[in-house]
């Protein structure tokens, strides 16, 4: 079916689970409210859709309906912030917030001072060595930002569907290609890029990244029903002698037929030792290493899961669960 | 007009329930159920509408995980984004948006999931998130008839967002280019087959072409209504009729643009035999000097008849004749909302001017109680009112609340100035919206100390 006109029908409230791991435990935004275990509960946002946290506070987006709560870890204080149309990802640079918001192609502080336009559908947010970095998915741009003003930008391929920076090279995937791409964000120049499986959705890193070691990018394929483990630059230097990725770390953990992922995983998240996937058609989260994986929990919201420093935490539907990994 | 006539929808809904006996592929099945509740739903049927929906998310549900399970991640993507307009036609906004979210992963550079991300955001009352959604599609479009179906939900997206100018440009684009020698073998086919069918999920390109141009001249000649430009308006929603003579949408227009009594009278009597539940028909409808000498026993006929004896306070005239469609269509919010009048013998008063928040809770609930004369005054009183506007400061209002009353306007506005969430309006009340929320005309605006 290729054909549709829109109707206007009705509206009404529902609730999702965003949870985030910090140095004081896992808060959790649901139910329109915040809560950090044992020490605050606070108004939240009707539909949370993200959250991030440095070591002093955390902070709640709702992308439909672009509020943005920002709330101090140690005391629960909170900050009401109206963002411009779909704040979907922030970040903070140093201790300052910047929220992006997609529809209204602005990069915004959150004193609302400063706005900063954007290429079209500017869709991922990152930050390294004291810059901010948006790709926008539509135009195929990416744009630096000081914070105050675009200071450099570059056209990449469009329509990736995940974004990463580690070591000043930024890594995005591209699954309508089966294509891993990477831009030194040092010279903005493309690096190199990748076949890499059937349908490569999201990455994250697994290791590596010293100075003896290549960075280990673990990819999630739901197609080819594995996750990936590739071995990315280690350094600007060595990835231009070298080519960008070196190839594959073996076949993939685990073959389609006999997978242990039944429906694929589409999301992979990692914090040191601890690497966990997640499939976003059966809300399934697994752990898994080279060896193997395990089922941690099913019918785990998409965003209701985080890596804390001894495991992974997750909203169980009634209250945060969490694991001991290490 | 005969006991035995049909409502215009009822064509739609035979040939729906027949798609779904016939063909059992997904598509088939999804666009099926999908158009039967919008169909149930304009009839003012929401149990039915709500049902179909549950079924349109279910079976998308389904095709998610099969396609996951067979790998095959393109039908993935375009069965969550259908899931995605199933659980916004439900009012699931979390999930829709989750849904939403999680096709334009996998699919960001097809136009068609970002047409079905507008359209899901259009339902769940977000224009400017629909706007930059629709802006999407028709960047990527490549074929003809596609640029025309998404540059027409840009243009309702946009017309939502308070951005009429740019609207009429796109529709002026898309009904032009429907009707030029580039879609001749699509009319021709049309013709050929006698094709008059509206469904908001169109399979094929030959009826997706008679649905899009029927909705995007009504949305046209809409717009030039808004701008007291009648002559193009009459012309466009006569231009509708051509292709379907009892739209009812075109009909009540019609009669709202009418020369004469009698042509408005007319044009009445087609709408209500068109759709006789429509709530906004019988709003407008009861906002004229309803006709009191009814002929007919159609279900249209039988509806003005039965709003007539409301109208002269013949309570008990109006039971018998709701309580005998009500033996027909018993799933009817409308008419068991009529009944519902018709049972009660209180009279509704109309507020003061500075209007307290019982006064309009009470217009509110008893508004289709009004008698003729009530709603002669309503329409020339201007009313006074602290509001609390939702959204942003700024000089762009759409709603908000009257001392916890809601209330929204026909389309978002633009004041002079800029004024905060708290601030004091001058308006006309026009009526009841969707959800109970008190319709007004916006007069002024003013910010408070």
């Amino acid at each position: 079916m290729k054909r549709l006109l829109a109707v206007l029908l009705f509206a009404g409230p529902a609730f999702a689970q965003v949870l985030v791991s910090t140095d004081r435990g896992v808060v959790v935004a649901r139910d329109g409210r915040i809560e950090l275990a044992g020490r605050w509960s606070v108004e939240g946002v009707p539909h949370p859709t993200a959250m991030v946290a440095n070591d002093e506070r955390v902070c709640v987006l709702d992308a439909l309906d672009d509020l943005a709560v920002i709330v101090t870890l140690d005391r629960g204080q909170t900050t009401r912030i109206r963002t411009a149309s779909t704040p979907i990802a922030a970040a903070f640079l140093g201790s300052e917030l910047y929220l992006l918001a997609r529809d209204g192609r602005l990069l915004q502080h959150e004193s609302g001072a400063i706005a900063i336009p954007l290429s079209a559908d500017p869709a991922f947010l990152a930050a390294w060595n004291g810059r901010l970095y948006v790709y926008a998915r539509a135009a195929g741009v990416i744009e630096e930002s000081d914070g105050e003003r675009i200071t450099r930008r570059m056209n990449v391929a469009p329509f990736a569907s995940d974004f990463e920076i580690a070591g000043g090279v930024a890594y995005l995937a591209y699954p309508r290609e089966a294509r891993l791409r990477t831009v030194n964000l040092t010279s903005m120049k493309t690096n190199g890029e990748l076949g890499v499986g059937a349908v490569p959705v999201d990455l994250a890193f697994a290791g590596g990244g010293t100075a003896l070691t290549a960075r280990v990018l673990a990819v999630a394929d739901p197609a080819a029903k594995r996750v990936w483990l590739a071995e990315g630059t280690q350094s600007t230097a060595e990835a231009v002698a070298r080519g960008f990725l070196r190839g594959l770390l073996g076949l993939g953990l685990f073959t389609p037929r006999d997978s242990q992922f039944p429906t694929g995983v589409d999301r992979v998240e990692t914090r040191g030792s601890i690497w966990v996937a997640y499939d976003s058609s059966s809300r399934t989260l697994y752990r898994f290493t080279r060896k193997g994986s395990v089922v941690l929990a099913r019918n785990v919201p998409p965003h209701g899961f985080a890596l804390t420093p001894r495991g992974v935490a997750w909203w169980d539907g009634t209250s945060v669960a969490e694991t001991t990994l290490r | 007009m005969t006991a035995q006539q049909r409502l215009a929808s009822d064509f739609e809904i035979a040939q729906m329930e027949s798609q779904l006996a016939r063909a059992h592929d997904f598509e088939a099945q999804l666009s099926g159920r999908l158009n039967l509740g919008d169909l149930r739903a304009a009839r003012n049927e929401p149990a039915l509408a709500r049902a179909e929906y549950t079924r349109a998310l279910t079976l998308a549900e389904h095709e998610r995980l099969e396609a996951r399970r067979e790998s095959r991640l393109t039908r993935y993507a375009n069965a969550t984004s259908y899931a995605a307009l199933a659980a916004a036609k439900l009012g699931r906004g979390t999930e829709a948006f989750a849904l939403l979210e999680e096709a334009a992963r996998y699919a960001s550079d097809d136009p068609e999931t970002w047409n079905l991300y507008a359209s899901a955001m259009r339902i769940l009352g977000h224009p400017p998130k629909a706007v930059a959604a629709a802006r999407n599609a028709v960047a990527a479009a490549v074929k003809p008839l596609d640029l025309a179906i998404y540059r027409h939900a840009l243009a309702t997206a946009l017309i939502e967002a308070g951005h009429a100018g740019e609207a009429e440009r796109l529709l002026v684009a898309v009904t032009e280019a429907l009707r030029s020698e580039e879609f001749a073998t699509l009319r021709r086919e049309a013709a050929r087959q006698e094709s008059f069918e509206i469904y908001d999920s169109a399979r094929g390109d030959m009826a997706a072409y008679v649905s899009l141009l029927n909705r995007a001249q009504l949305r046209l000649a809409s717009v030039y209504e808004k701008q007291g430009n009648l002559e193009d308006a009459r012309r466009q929603y006569q231009r509708v009729l051509e292709g379907r003579t009892d739209d009812v949408t075109a009909l009540a227009a019609l009669a709202r643009l009418a020369r004469n009594e009698e042509e408005r009278q007319q044009h009445y009597a087609e709408a209500f035999d068109a759709n006789p539940f429509s709530m906004q028909l019988i709003r407008e409808y009861r906002r004229t000097d309803v006709a009191q000498d009814v002929q007919g026993e159609g279900t249209g006929a039988q509806m003005r008849l039965a709003l007539a004896q409301l109208q002269r306070g013949d309570r008990r005239a109006a039971r018998a004749t709701l309580d005998a469609l009500l033996t027909k269509f018993p799933s009817n919010e409308t008419l068991r909302s009529l009944r519902r009048e018709a049972e009660t013998a209180t009279s509704v008063e109309l507020p003061a001017l500075h209007p307290t928040a019982i006064e309009l809770r009470t217009l509110a609930d008893g508004f289709e109680q009004l008698t003729a004369g009530q709603r002669a005054t309503l329409d020339q009183t201007s009313y006074r009112s602290e509001v609390l506007f939702a959204g942003a400061p700024g000089n762009t209002f759409s709603s908000g609340t009257i001392d916890g009353i809601p209330f929204r306007f026909s389309e978002p506005t633009i004041f002079n100035g800029t004024f905060g969430v708290h601030a004091r309006l001058t308006y006309r009340i026009l009526g009841v919206a969707e959800g109970g929320a008190l319709l007004l005309e916006p007069l002024g605006l003013e910010a408070l100390p």
